[in-house]
């Protein structure tokens, strides 16, 4: 008994408070910033580098939906028009505002409808299913619950059953071995429901996007209501991604 | 034997291979097996002739890796299997048929590995049934209820006694190895780091140890001194992450969320070395992308020694309660005499006296010039696997430390070519869960014709199924926390 007190006493205070005004470290690659510059003429370094095909030319456009935020277009560019901040907030409603070019500073999330806000603004439970996931969204995932980041203090947690859920957190490709289970998992989750794809992979096929064992069609389907990036996206990203879109202080 | 006989990490010609007749081969390698080598790997020299198969078999006592080849005929894809005789062959021969369409004689447990049914000409795989009064049969997945990677099992039971578990996995094959042969270079190191994200360092490591090698790229000390930092801080944060698992799945809220507290440091340190926390985009080929200053090195040392203090705590509160022992001891043992002769590797294997550790029967990288202490336990059971973790953690500490005392300078970058033709390179590193191979052959322009993966899950998940024979169902979470395996390696 007096070890476990110890033991408590041993945790301190890990929690991080202020979810929205956390800093990252100063390498951490989240937000683009695209310089207003114009590009050396003909170059296509970037697009060439990028694994993806995330990046477009005139204007340099990033998306960030197929971004694996590796620095590969940073360290191309010639003229230092890329460069990755430590920015965290990047989850989005919608696939248009992650495109990212000069003109964007910063991204954020619109809020939900009021129907949504009145069902799922004070308590969300979610069910997660790994499609084809590498386990580094998955772990992401995972360390939303611990003393850090400890997301059930929102009201959001993730349940064992898609009959507890409110909607479901999907990661990975899809793969075509669970296409069929992903479809059977979201029809068991009672109405109203919602979809939030986490994870460059589930967006947009990520490093997969050309594998030939995925089978996105369930995406083109339903529709989406939040879209959280990064490979794998930062527990923060996540938390802050939700807490704008059903609008929480 | 007649085999080609080859180092971690060493190029070798494609023509050096001899390719045997088939009994020549399946004496050969049968000589191996009984001399207690180990399988690890059996396929096609080019992924597109079929007819041309290598085994590949490693011996820990002379750190060689043996070559055995043999050629088929074209239209006679027919594999005589060695399953029966050295089980751990086994899931190596479905390999081989299921990826490459050999028919197998006299194979004992014809089963899919990652494409379902197709093994089988598209019929369901049945699974082996109990009869009799009583029994019953437990399916779960491929969805599992926490937030995991997804696989199918399938229990027979009669009562609470778990009589025989299979494993189904694929559910995660994404085509990784199929996907390297045609991406170009960039590329392939994403997508390496990408094969389990759970052991980025451990897998861009073997995969930057063959690319490397068939370029004749050599790597700086201190960037393998980085490297070998980064790959012990992967493990020191996944043996944390597991030990809060085994906690947590006999109810110690408090050593869970400790362990928690002192994995989020961790893999916090990694984020301040190169900005992910697990470790993406540290590796380029040739070297790492980011180097270490005194800033960086001071945070990364008072986060550890937080951890270094906090877990001797943590581990004496687990390790001393009653109530944790009484649920770890003698469940789940996999007996050193089974793991042997099914092949087991890593903590899996070091758990059940299995004197195997690649840092040192392998050594590569950094861990040439400074050791790490090889620790097994003898019991196999779950208390064995929690407590190895447990001490690995120790020592990975310990080793940190030491390279931080004196961090050789130099640039952190090589120069770094064109692959060599008609070569083949295999790497061989030991990734937080265990022995993680690479193999990559060359075409005559330089081309890759063939890249095999083995994680070590591919060895112990037959572990964990043997594990649970004859024990209680309720303790199959806690002793699958204590194996740890990955789906995504696996299914790759």
């Amino acid at each position: 008994m007096i070890d476990a007190i110890k033991l408590r006493i041993l945790q301190g205070d890990p929690i991080i408070h202020d979810v929205k005004n956390a800093s990252l470290p100063k390498l951490f690659r989240g937000l683009p910033k695209i310089e207003n510059k114009n590009c050396s003429d003909g170059c296509n370094k970037c697009v060439e580098v990028c694994p993806t095909n995330a990046i477009k030319l005139n204007p340099v456009t990033i998306d960030l939906g197929k971004c694996l935020f590796c620095p590969l277009c940073e360290e191309a560019c010639p003229e230092n028009i890329i460069h990755f901040t430590n920015e965290y907030k990047i989850a989005s409603g919608t696939l248009d505002s992650l495109l990212v070019n000069s003109e964007i500073e910063k991204i954020s999330v619109e809020r939900a409808s009021e129907k949504i806000r009145n069902y799922f603004g004070r308590s969300l439970k979610l069910r997660q299913i790994s499609a084809g996931g590498c386990n580094g969204c998955e772990l992401e995932l995972n360390a939303l619950s611990n003393v850090n980041f400890d997301m059930g203090r929102f009201g959001i947690e993730f349940v064992a059953s898609p009959r507890h859920a409110d909607g479901i957190v999907l990661t990975g490709p899809i793969t075509q071995n669970m296409a069929k289970a992903t479809e059977i998992c979201y029809d068991a989750v009672p109405n109203p429901k919602i979809i939030i794809l986490v994870g460059t992979c589930a967006i947009s096929g990520g490093i997969f996007q050309d594998s030939e064992m995925t089978q996105r069609k369930f995406l083109a389907k339903n529709k989406i209501d939040l879209f959280i990036p990064g490979c794998p996206p930062h527990p923060l990203t996540f938390i802050n991604g939700l807490l704008d879109w059903l609008d929480k202080k | 034997m007649i085999s080609l006989q080859v180092q971690n990490n060493q190029r070798f010609h494609i023509e050096d291979i001899q390719f045997l007749t088939q009994s020549d081969f399946y004496d050969s390698v049968s000589e191996g097996l009984s001399n207690g080598y180990r399988m690890i790997g059996l396929f096609p020299v080019d992924k597109k002739l079929k007819h041309k198969i290598i085994s590949l078999l490693v011996d820990s006592s002379s750190s060689s890796i043996h070559i055995i080849g043999v050629e088929f005929q074209p239209d006679k894809l027919e594999f005589k299997s060695i399953a029966n005789q050295f089980p751990q062959t086994n899931y190596f021969e479905c390999e081989l048929a299921e990826n490459d369409g050999f028919k197998l004689i006299d194979h004992p447990w014809l089963r899919p590995v990652r494409k379902q049914n197709k093994i089988l000409g598209n019929k369901p795989y049945q699974f082996y049934q109990l009869e009799g009064d009583e029994v019953h049969e437990v399916a779960v997945g491929p969805i599992h209820a926490g937030v995991i990677e997804p696989g199918h099992f399938r229990f027979q039971c009669h009562g609470e006694l778990v009589y025989h578990l299979e494993i189904n996995l694929g559910y995660q094959h994404r085509g990784v190895e199929t996907m390297m042969l045609n991406a170009n270079q960039q590329h392939k190191l994403i997508l390496s780091e990408s094969i389990a994200g759970d052991t980025v360092i451990g897998h861009t490591q073997a995969h930057c140890g063959v690319i490397e090698s068939l370029t004749d790229t050599q790597v700086g000390l201190r960037a393998q001194v980085i490297r070998s930092l980064a790959e012990e801080l992967e493990r020191i944060a996944m043996h944390l992450s597991g030990l809060g698992g085994v906690a947590n799945d006999v109810g110690l809220a408090i050593i869970a969320a400790s362990y928690g507290r002192l994995r989020t440091l961790v893999i916090n340190s990694l984020a301040i070395l190169c900005g992910s926390r697990f470790g993406r985009g540290l590796f380029i080929y040739g070297g790492v992308r980011f180097d270490f200053d005194d800033s960086i090195i001071n945070q990364l040392m008072s986060n550890l020694e937080i951890v270094k203090k906090d877990v001797v705590a943590i581990n004496n509160f687990l390790f001393s309660s009653t109530g944790a022992l009484t649920r770890f001891e003698n469940t789940g043992i996999v007996k050193n005499d089974v793991a042997q002769e099914i092949g087991l590797v890593g903590i899996a294997g070091r758990a059940s006296g299995i004197e195997g550790d690649t840092r040192i029967n392998f050594p590569y990288g950094a861990y040439r010039y400074f050791p790490v202490s090889l620790i097994t336990l003898p019991t196999g059971d779950v208390f064995a696997r929690a407590r190895l973790r447990a001490l690995e953690i120790d020592e990975s500490l310990r080793f940190i430390f030491e390279q931080f005392q004196n961090i050789p300078g130099g640039e952190i970058k090589s120069e770094f070519g064109n692959e060599e033709p008609n070569s083949g390179v295999i790497s061989i590193v030991e990734g937080w869960r265990g022995e993680i191979v690479h193999t990559a052959i060359t075409d005559d322009t330089g081309k890759l014709i063939q890249y095999k993966i083995k994680d070590p899950s591919f060895n112990n998940w037959y572990g964990l199924s043997l594990a649970l024979r004859k024990t209680a169902i309720s303790d199959f979470p806690v002793i699958n926390k204590s194996f740890d395996l990955s789906y995504a390696g696996h299914d790759l």
